[in-house]
Order: structure tokens, then sequence, then C-alpha cells
């Protein structure tokens, strides 16, 4: 126990000055990606997020941003530097996608900038984003087609895009020359390189200030905090060993539902986490080992809910095993992977979730919607241009009930716990040509509890003058995000994600991921599912549930199969309170 | 007869401020304990101040001003505590939930507290009404308004008790026609109700925060319509010439009818007026480039103006509301003298944001407060008369301080009291440094080219520290700095935006038209409502920016520009402004690439003549103001050097305090650090430098 007692070496003033400096460095980078970024995924959607490295490197600050994406960036860093290891020099920037080498999905690109001080290599400023193309058969890069990961993308291993302060025009030509709608593309590669650059002027103005020396040991002892802070609270969790069973459901893949085991063993302040999944399949949901480290950073995260800053420090105390290469969630080329950021991340994170909530009952919140999504793509006769991006506001979904409140409406999916922005629909109906009818809540998608779940999301598009293609990805069409503490739904076909085509006159609903073209005239309806609860329902005060009703949240049924309570008038909402006591104790 | 008098009351969290200016020159400033359950009381108990000192009696000041001016908080007051009025949404079917999806977003990134609760809803779902109609994109109607369903609305709002209705259609600013005519349906229905259009309160793209801007503005219209009626009688009362002006969010002053038709204008009105007033006071010494700071109790605000144009927000959520409508970029943080001191989860000492306010207070107040404060600090450091602040009004108990300093951060940290103090003193600088680059560095200015005006009572301890921390060499501190805020609101000029959008690729000739038609037809209503207001030609200003992008980004740059006719040769300069503002915001530009505009606004403004000044009489002999020394530390290793303090009443004008000293006003103390030297002007100024 020596090391959480630490003693601390350097001055306290100046440790929270540097830890203010960087976090509002990570700020303006995060502001500059934002208001600079052409891919709507970005700019609209907040998809995208930036870290700060020192020279080791080690993660000494991960940005607000999507959790998804900052877990990978730890072994990804570590890859590129080390692929580059005795040719990193000053105004170098490292591109680069591909999972293999540490990376999430590959249309997430990332850049690397090291940062130098008088000669030497003392940060990195790292960017990462979902742009809306990377190439492969598929707009978007969903291609639930694909057998292998060859079949999906270009993949970009590290690359130099700049060689000391000179572009490589060359590299990047043929990258972009890669990939659909280019201008898109090139105007993300920029904001991203702004981003980094934005990150790397602060950093040194920081260093014309403080001695580099006096800073690093500052960075150190936020490590070590962080580091103590995760072990004080590991500490508390019993000694023994938890198992967490998540259901990977089939999604149009035809293998069957899949079932992924987290295995949290407590020694101490120590923690191990062992993962188990079954072999890859050639379907696009295999998550390579760098992405896997996102779901169960999150699912640790989930229990744990400590305060910011984070850093890398706060995993030192955690080994992670991800299983045996060649498993869904251990992938190895040529394993399709492009789902892996929500599935089967978000059933990954459910399963490490569900071990800590065997080891603290009391501490642990439901789970949140996974996401159900929708990319779409054709042409845009307005510009005569073609059009392609992943539509973030279809895959907002319900967050989890906590053991203080109800969950947050419409702030999902799990994987981006609220970090994500789907995007003002004028924005969108400008950028793209469509009519979006509805972006609603959904009545009983939160699921039933003492504390209920958030509502999940419905988003209707229609074409507005051409063909439309939607790619459908993701999961949780069948089986409603996880309750905690007891808590259970009744009424299950509201609560999970589907997808609703509406042409001549029918309505088709689909759980399968496909891939469909439809017509002016003619619209989908991407339904969202709400959170889980938390506790029993039938303990909710009659008149929350009550509220719930009049605003619309819970139907009259709902109320009833979900909470045993029993509305007699529909008009004043009045409570049958003998058939609700004698529903409520059955 | 011309009017010997100006009127300036402005509404803070703990004092009303009240300047009276006289037209000849010469400012005299009133403090009043501020009552946000009525703040006509605190407005009443102000005036009564000024008749007591001037023994005049009220009906003869007020006729002789030629304007009264209030800043009010009576709206933000409201948005705090969620006590607007019932208001009821009529929007388009299917959108009825825009402002609880919020976008999907909780505002604060990722956060994974489990008790981290929702915004509270300003209409909750049952109130928002969804009809059927449709614009698109390119402005055509798809569905026309379904008439029935609007009524059917007023019928739920009128069983339901609603007071106020907002109206917000989605793409309403390609055609207006059916928010229009939903609103005449409303009138018709519900008579009493204030009525929003969202297309004429906020008419630019993105639906979302034109709803959310359109709710907040009718959620808050009642309460601000009942206000603006009360001081409005008042002063009619009294015998006011003119009708009273109140101060808004946007840096201008409104009548009180454009207040309650434009509710979401005063949310934020308090600090707003602090740009114009740092500009005024920076204007002897040449200097347009300004960053205004102001110290309160719990809080600290900053803006910033760039060669006379200030920073303006659009777009944000303020106190988790999404608000479109400009207004003067205000970065406040929870650092003002209540701030306290506390040791994080981490182990970490921070300060604020949370206050120990003015109950309890510091724990140097003497009035049961145990947490450090800012305040404390300032008195351990020898910086604060221990006789007592507001000349002796509000005595200090430096024992109280120490004890608080000692065992909640000295001892935890294993330091001494003096480092923990300076300690302190250095965090909450940082914290104000970090802000400071908010509204600076993040807006792709330099901090150093700016000169930094010193507002609030509590500042002037800081003042030289952050300069230090910033690189500035440049500091003013006016002598009335605690009450800057309200003289700033008596200097402002009457001020209305007008909004357009015009979605357009800056690429053809009927581009140019459209924004040059738009632009007309923007400044012909302001001129007519400017004019109706008894503004003459002469006194009618008029400022044009755009709201412009790289086609494909989503989020715009806002590029002030000159009037000028647009044409095919001086949309470059359009052009140019903006690939300019890209790089210096954000490190590059993409000269090749289209730019497009995305929305257009005036700004127009009616000019307000300006009280005169005075000049401060000459000094000579500086010793005649030293009334003693004091021990104050000035540096992390916490050791106290003997420093003189001077009474600055005693100065005069072109005198010289040379640092370290501390320097005494009535409302403020000047903390000069070793390096510095204070030079009073005669404009009421201190200049502070280097050297």
């Amino acid at each position: 126990m020596d090391r959480t007692e630490a003693t601390r070496t350097v001055d306290p003033i100046t440790l929270s000055v540097v830890r203010g400096i960087l976090e509002t460095t990570q700020r303006e980078m995060t502001l500059s990606l934002e208001k600079t970024a052409r891919s709507s995924v970005f700019n609209l959607a907040h998809d995208y997020s930036t870290a700060l490295f020192n020279a080791e490197p080690e993660m000494i600050l991960q940005g607000q941003d999507i959790p998804i994406h900052l877990g990978s960036l730890i072994p990804a860093m570590k890859v590129v530097a080390g692929y580059f290891e005795g040719d990193i020099n000053e105004g170098d920037l490292i591109l680069h996608n591909d999972p293999a080498y540490g990376g999430s999905h590959a249309i997430d690109v990332c850049i690397y900038k090291p940062v130098f001080y008088h000669g030497e290599l003392v940060y990195w400023t790292v960017c990462k984003g979902h742009l809306t193309d990377i190439g492969g058969p598929v707009p978007a890069g969903y291609n639930p087609d694909a057998k292998e990961i060859y079949a999906e993308c270009l993949r970009i291993p590290p690359v130099k895009i700049w060689d000391r302060g000179k572009p490589r025009r060359d590299v990047l030509n043929m990258i972009l020359t890669n990939m659909r709608a280019r201008r898109d593309q090139e105007g993300d590669f920029n904001a991203l390189i702004g981003a980094c650059q934005v990150g790397e002027r602060a950093l040194i103005r920081m260093l014309d200030k403080y001695a580099k020396e006096e800073v690093d040991a500052c960075i150190g002892e936020l490590l070590n905090m962080a580091e103590r802070q995760m072990r004080s609270l590991i500490a508390e969790v019993p000694d023994g060993t938890y198992e967490g069973v998540a259901v990977l459901e089939d999604a149009g893949h035809g293998f069957g539902d899949f079932d992924i085991k987290a295995t949290v063993t407590i020694e101490g302040d120590d923690c191990r986490i062992a993962i188990s999944s079954p072999p890859q399949v050639p379907y696009f949901i295999n998550s390579y080992e760098g992405n896997s480290y996102s779901g169960v950073y999150l699912g640790l995260m989930m229990f744990a809910q400590l305060p910011p800053p984070y850093n890398e420090g706060l995993y030192r105390c955690v080994s992670v095993d991800m299983g045996p290469k060649g498993t869904l969630c251990n992938a190895r080329e040529p394993a399709p992977h492009m789902n892996c950021t929500t599935t089967p991340m978000e059933t990954l994170t459910d399963a490490v979730r569900l071990a800590f909530e065997k080891a603290m009952p009391s501490k642990v919140a439901a789970s949140w919607g996974h996401a159900n999504g929708l990319n779409i793509a054709g042409w845009d006769k307005r510009h005569d241009e073609e059009y392609v991006t992943m539509v973030l506001a279809t895959i907002i979904s319900g967050a989890g009930a906590t053991p203080q409140q109800d969950g947050w409406h419409a702030c999902g999916p799990e994987c981006c716990f609220g970090a994500l922005t789907s995007g003002d629909i004028e924005l969108l109906e400008h950028s793209y040509p469509i009519i979006i009818h509805k972006y609603s809540l959904m009545t009983d998608s939160g699921g039933a509890g003492l504390h209920r779940g958030g509502s999940g999301t419905a988003w209707e598009v229609e074409p507005l003058d051409g063909d439309m293609t939607f790619i459908m990805f993701g999961e949780g069409r069948r089986i409603p995000a996880l309750g905690a503490a007891g808590a259970t739904s009744t009424m299950i076909d509201t609560k999970v994600g589907r997808l609703e085509l509406k042409r001549d006159g029918n309505t088709e609903t689909i759980r399968n991921n496909t891939i469909g073209v439809i017509k002016p005239g003619e619209t989908v309806t991407n339904m969202n599912p709400g959170g889980g609860g938390y506790g029993d329902p039938k303990k909710r005060p009659v008149d929350k549930v009550v509220q719930d009703v009049k605003l619309g949240l819970v139907s009259i049924k709902g109320a009833r199969e979900d909470y045993g309570v029993v509305i007699a008038d529909a008009e004043t909402l009045k409570v049958d309170l003998d058939a609700t006591r004698k529903l409520r104790a059955a | 007869m011309r009017s010997k008098y100006r009127l300036g009351i402005d509404a803070g969290g703990t004092f009303t401020d009240f300047v009276l200016a006289e037209q000849a020159g010469g400012n005299r400033l009133y403090k009043a304990l501020s009552t946000p359950a009525d703040p006509t009381i605190a407005i009443r108990n102000g005036l009564s101040l000024i008749a007591e000192d001037l023994d005049v009696p009220l009906d003869e000041i007020i006729p002789n001003c030629d304007l009264c001016i209030n800043g009010t908080t009576v709206g933000l007051n409201a948005l705090i505590q969620h006590k607007g009025a019932r208001t009821g949404l009529i929007c388009t079917a299917g959108h009825e939930d825009s402002i609880e999806i919020r976008n999907g977003h909780k505002e604060d990134g990722y956060r994974y507290d489990a008790d981290y609760p929702p915004a509270v809803m300003l209409v909750p779902r049952n109130l928002r009404k969804g009809v059927r109609e449709r614009v698109l994109s390119n402005g055509e109607v798809r569905t026309p308004l379904t008439e029935d369903d609007v009524r059917a609305a007023c019928e739920h709002f009128l069983k339901e008790g609603v007071e106020s209705v907002a109206i917000s259609f989605v793409w309403s600013v390609l055609h207006p026609e059916h928010e229009r005519r939903a609103g005449e349906i409303v009138r018709e229905m519900m008579p009493d109700a204030i009525l929003t259009l969202g297309s004429t309160l906020y008419p630019q793209v993105r639906e979302y925060t034109r709803t959310s801007t359109a709710v907040t503005n009718a959620y808050l219209a009642p309460t601000l319509k009942k206000y603006v009626g009360a001081v409005d009688a008042y002063f009619r009362s009294l015998g006011a010439k003119h009708p009273v002006r109140y101060f808004q969010s946007n840096g201008g002053l409104a009548i009180g009818e454009a207040m309650t038709d434009r509710s979401v204008y005063a949310i934020n009105s308090g600090p707003a007026s602090a740009p114009l007033a740092g500009l005024h006071v920076s204007a002897p010494f040449d200097e347009t480039n300004v960053i205004t700071i102001d110290m309160g109790g719990t809080s600290f605000d900053i803006t910033l103006t760039h060669e006379g144009v200030t920073n303006l927000n659009k777009n944000i959520d303020f106190l988790r509301y999404r608000i479109g409508v400009p207004m003067i970029q205000v970065e406040t943080l929870g650092a003002g003298g209540g701030s306290i001191g506390w040791i994080d989860e981490m182990g970490l000492l921070q300060v604020g944001p949370q206050s120990a306010g003015s109950d309890p207070g510091p724990a140097c107040y003497g009035q049961g407060g145990t947490e450090p404060t800012t305040t404390d600090v300032n008195l351990v450091l020898g910086y604060l008369n221990p006789d007592g602040l507001v000349g002796g009004r509000l005595p200090l108990d430096p024992e109280k301080a120490e004890t608080a300093i000692r065992t909640k951060v000295a001892e935890p940290l294993g330091i001494s009291l003096e480092k923990a103090a300076y300690g302190m003193f250095t965090i909450v600088n940082a914290n104000m440094v970090n802000g400071i680059r908010r509204v600076s560095i993040e807006r792709g200015y330099d901090p150093r080219d700016f000169v930094l005006v010193c507002a609030g009572g509590a500042t002037g301890a800081h003042i030289t520290a952050l300069a230090r921390e910033m690189g500035i060499t440049r500091i003013i501190v006016p002598k009335l700095a605690s009450g800057l805020c309200a003289f700033g609101q008596i200097i402002s000029d009457v001020k209305y935006n007008y909004m357009a959008t015009c979605p357009v690729r800056l690429d053809n000739e009927d581009a140019y038209r459209r924004v040059n038609t738009l632009f007309r037809d923007l400044e012909a209503e302001g001129q007519a409502h400017l004019k109706a207001d008894g503004f003459g030609d002469d006194q009618i200003r008029i400022k044009r920016s755009l709201d412009m992008r790289y086609v494909g980004q989503v989020h715009e740059c806002t590029v002030e520009v000159d009037n000028f006719e647009i044409g095919a040769e001086t949309v470059e300069r359009l052009k140019d402004a903006f690939h300019r503002r890209h790089e210096q915001l954000y490190t590059y530009a993409e000269p090749n690439n289209t730019v497009e505009i995305v929305n257009i606004e005036s700004t127009l403004y009616g000019l307000v003549a300006k009280p005169g000044d005075k000049a401060l009489a000459k000094g000579g002999n500086v010793d005649t103001s030293l009334k003693g020394t004091r021990q104050a530390i000035f540096s992390a290793d916490g050791k106290r050097r003997r420093v003189p303090v001077h009474d600055g009443a005693r100065l005069g004008a072109g005198d010289v305090v040379t640092g370290p000293a501390i320097i005494e006003e009535t409302t403020t103390t000047i903390v000069i650090e070793p390096g510095w030297r204070a030079e009073l002007h005669e404009s009421e100024s201190y200049v502070v430098t280097r050297g």
C-alpha cells in the first residue's frame, strides 16, 4: 500500500496549474476540430477525440470526448511511435487508421503530431475522428457483406503525411484518391492537423513559462494520482473473482447469438480483467485488440465513476487479457471489423459492467441503449455531387438509470456516453438532400425500473429528389438494454431498436443489418433503444408513473404491464388503486 | 433646458449599483443591497440614498435625467430558479422533442457521475404540440399549415393554463408565413397570452437553437413584462421625461416594450456593459484592444474587445439552455472573493467554484464562515486592510482567515500558512488566466496585445499578478472600478440586432444580389424602428457581419465587414476577411476552396450623447497620500516584506506609486507588485505598467 501513500515531490501549486493548462490545451484542440471539420460526423456529432501524450508515450490527458476512441488511443500511440522509432522528427505528422496497428475502426482516422522543444521530442498531440468515407466498396465504410477487412476500406498503417515540416502531397493524394467525397475528407484532414497544431502551440507556451523538469514532475504526479485514485477504489471491492456474461444477438450474420464473458479478479488494489469471446466471424463485428481496450475501460469507468482528469495512470493497476487471437474481441487479420466500435463493443462493455455489478451491486448503473443506426448515401442533384455520411441522429439511444436517478433521454449510445451530438436537423437537410420527418422520443422505450431508463429516439427520413441508399449497422433489436439491481421490463418490443420501411402504404419492420434503397415518397424510420432501468419497477412510486404517462413517456398499457399501475381513466389519468395494489403484489 | 444628470442602475448578485453622472462631468457611485424577490425595492432604496446625498427630492432629480438606464437580473433569476411562466410550444409535427433531445448530448462531455441531472424542461412534453405543416430546405412548402391543429393546441393550452406561447417550425426562416398565420390564430384564441415566433426572434438556420431560444424567450417574457411595467410606472410617477432604457446582453439599450418581446436578450445583461466601460476608460490612452475583468463576490467575468469590436457569442448553452441570439461573450468563472479553497479527490488544491457567498461569507467576515476563501487569502497575504473594507464599514478578522487556511489547506498539504495562502492566490489566478485564454487565444487573439481593465471591487488585489501571468504589460484601474458596469450602461447606445439566414455559395451574381437585398431590407426595418424611437439619420449607425464557412463545414466564423455593395470584385474583400479570420482561429486557411454565407446580421445603433468628463486635479507630493505600511507576501516562498499603503483619495493626476505598494480606494484595493508602477491619470484611472 506504500504506493497509495506516495509522498509528493512536486510543488502542489504548480501541479494544479499544470493540470489546468493541459485541460485548457485539450479543450482548445477539441474546439478547433469541431469548428473546422467538414464531415457532419465530426462537426455536428462530435465523433472525434483528442489526447495528449508525453515522450514515453504515456497518455497524460484523455479529452472528455468519445470514450470508445480513447481507450484504443493508448495502444495505438505506442504502436505508431514504435513503428517510427529513431525516425521521428520535428515537423512530422503521422496518419494512421489500421486496426491491426492499434486503431479502433478504420473509418476513425488518427493524426499524431510529435511536439519538439529546443530540438527534443517532448509531447505528442493526437486527434482521432470519424470520417464520412474511407474507400472500399460501400459508402461510409460499413459493409455488412464484407467477409474480410480488404472488402471494407482503405487500410492505412502509420504513414508520414508531413516529413520535417514538408507535406507529402503524393502520399496524401494516394489516400484521398481512394475516398469518396474527396473535398470533405481533405477538409477533415486539415481540421485534424490544425487541431494538433493548436495543441502544440499551447504546450510550447507552457514550456516557455515553466521549466521542463518541473512540468515533467507534475505530469508524473498527475499520473500517480490517477493511479492512486483507481487503486483506492479497487481496494474497496472485496477480493474475489466475478463473472459477467452478456449476449451479443445475431443481427443478420446467421451464426446465432454469442456470449461475451468478462472475468474480473480483484486482489487488494489490483484488478485483472479476462475476456472470453467466440472465434471471429466473417462479418463486420470483429474487434481488434486496441479497440477492445476501449470497451473494457468504458465498462470499468461505468463502475468507477471517477471524476476527471483522466490519464493512463488510471489503468496501471488494471491488467487486461483479451483472450486468444482470432476471437471476436481479439481479432486478427483479415477479420472484417467496421461495426466494432458499437458492436460487439457495447456488449463487451456490458459484460465488464455486469462483472463489477456482482462485485459491488449498489454502485453500478444500468446499461445504455446500444447503437443501432444508419449510414446514407446518394447523389446530391442540388450541387451535382455525391453524398455519404453516417447519421449520428440514428444512434441516439436512452441512458441507463442510476442508483440516484432516471436515465437521461436521448443521450446514448453506450459507447459514446453522452459525448456525441446528433446535429441540427436543418443543418443535416442543408448538407444532404433529405427530409427528416421525425426526430422524437419514443413512448415506452425506457427500461422499466424503480428508476426508469431514458427514452430512445425515432428518426424518420425521406430522400428529397432521388434514390437514397441506407446501410444498417449495430444490434439491440431483440435484447433490450440491460437493467440493474433487479430491473426488468415486460414490454420488450417498444424498448429495442428496429427499422420501419414505409413503401406503397405498407410498413415493414427490419431487424437485421440490411442495405437498401428508397425513393422519394418512401421513408425509413430508425428506432433506437431506451436505456436500462434500475431497481424493481413495481416499487416506482405511482405518481411518478402517472407523470410519465402524462408526458407520453409511458403508455397506459406500459404503466400496467411494466409497472403494475392501473390507470382507470385515460382522460384524467385516475389510478385504480385496488387493482394496482393487487397487480403489484402478484 | 439641458438635463443635468444621467442615471444608471445595475442590479448585481449582492449589490445594486447606482451611478449618477453629471452631464458636465463627474460621477457619483451608490450601492444598495439587491432585493431579488422584488428588485424595485432596491431601486427605491438606492434612489433614496441619492436624494439624501444631494439633498434634492427625487421628483426633481429624475425629471432632470436625460436617461434612466436599468440593467436587470429578473430574467436571469427566473431562469436560474425555473420560475418563468407556464409556457406552451407549437412546432412542426414530428419535432416536438428537439428541446429535450438537445441534439443528443450532455453539455459536459462524457461524465460518469451517476447523479448528474438532465436539464429541467422549460416546456414539459405535454405542452409541446406538433402541428401538420412542413417547409423544405429550399424554402418550398411541402405541407401547408393545418390550422385546425393550431386551434386544437390552443384549446389544450387554455385548459392547461398556459400564459405564454412559442411557435417554432422547421425551416420557418425560409418561409415565415406558417408561423405568422399560426400566431394569428393563437392571438385570436388566447388574447392574453404572450406570443414568441422563432422566425422573428432568431431568424437563422438551426431548428434546435431557434426553438430553444423561442421557448426561453416565451418562458421569461411575462416576468420581464411585469417588471418593466412596474419600473416604467415608478419612473413615470417620479416625472421621468423619457421611457426607462434597459440594458441587454448584446451590450446595448432597449426600450421596455422591446425588452418584453425580446426577453431572452435580458438574461446576461449584467456583465455585458463591461466592454464598453473598458473601452471608455482606455480611450484617453488610445487603446482599442481591451480585456475587461470583473471580480465580485462569487464570480469572475471576462470580456474582450479587439480593435474596438467586442467578442460576441451566438448559439451557446447558457445555464443549460441553447440560446441563439447574440450576446456579449462573457466568460464567467466561479472565482470571486468568496470562492472556497479545497482539496479534491485526487489530493489537488482547488479554488472555487463553490462560494461562501455573502452568508456566511469569507471566514474573516466573522459571520460563522470557516472555509478559506479568496478574500481570506488576500487578507493573510497583507493585501487587504485588516481595519476593514468599504472604508472600514466591513471589518475583517485576520485570525479567522488564518485558521481557515491553516486547517483546510496548509496542514492537509503539509505546507506553511504563508505558502498555502500564496498557493491559493496562485491557483485562483491560474483559473482566471485559463478563463482569459478562452476569450482571447480560443478566439485567435494574443492577450499580450491587450490592455487589462480592472472592474469590480475584488479585482484590484489580483490585477498585477494576472497581467504578469498573461504577459500583459499595461493595466488600467479606474477609481470607479467597483461600479464600472453601471457606468458602462450610461455610456451605451441603443442597439438592436437584425438577422437573416441566407445560405448561398459566394461564386455567383445571384448570390451577391440576394445578400445585398437582404442587408438593405433588414437595415430599412431597423432604421424605421429607431426613427420611431426618435433617432435622426445622423444618430443611426449600422454594422454588418456575416457568418461564413468553407463549403462542407457546418460551423461558421463571424466576419465583420464594412457596408459595401457586394459584386464580382468586392466579394474578394469578404473572402479575404474570412480566410484571415479562419487562419487566426485555427492555424490554417484554404484560399482555393469555395466560401459560403450562412447568416447575415446588421446591428443598428441609435447613438446617445455621452455625459462629459471632468479632469482630476494635479497632484504633486505622493508622500502626502501615505497612510502606513503592511507586511505583504509577493512570492511563492511566503516571505513577508514591508510595503507602503497609499490613500487613493489623496493622490492627484500625475502622481506615481512604485511597487511593491498598495493603494486603497473606498470601494477597492489595488495591489502593485514589485516591478510595476501606477500613475494616476486625470481621467481618474491608474495606468499600471512594468518598470
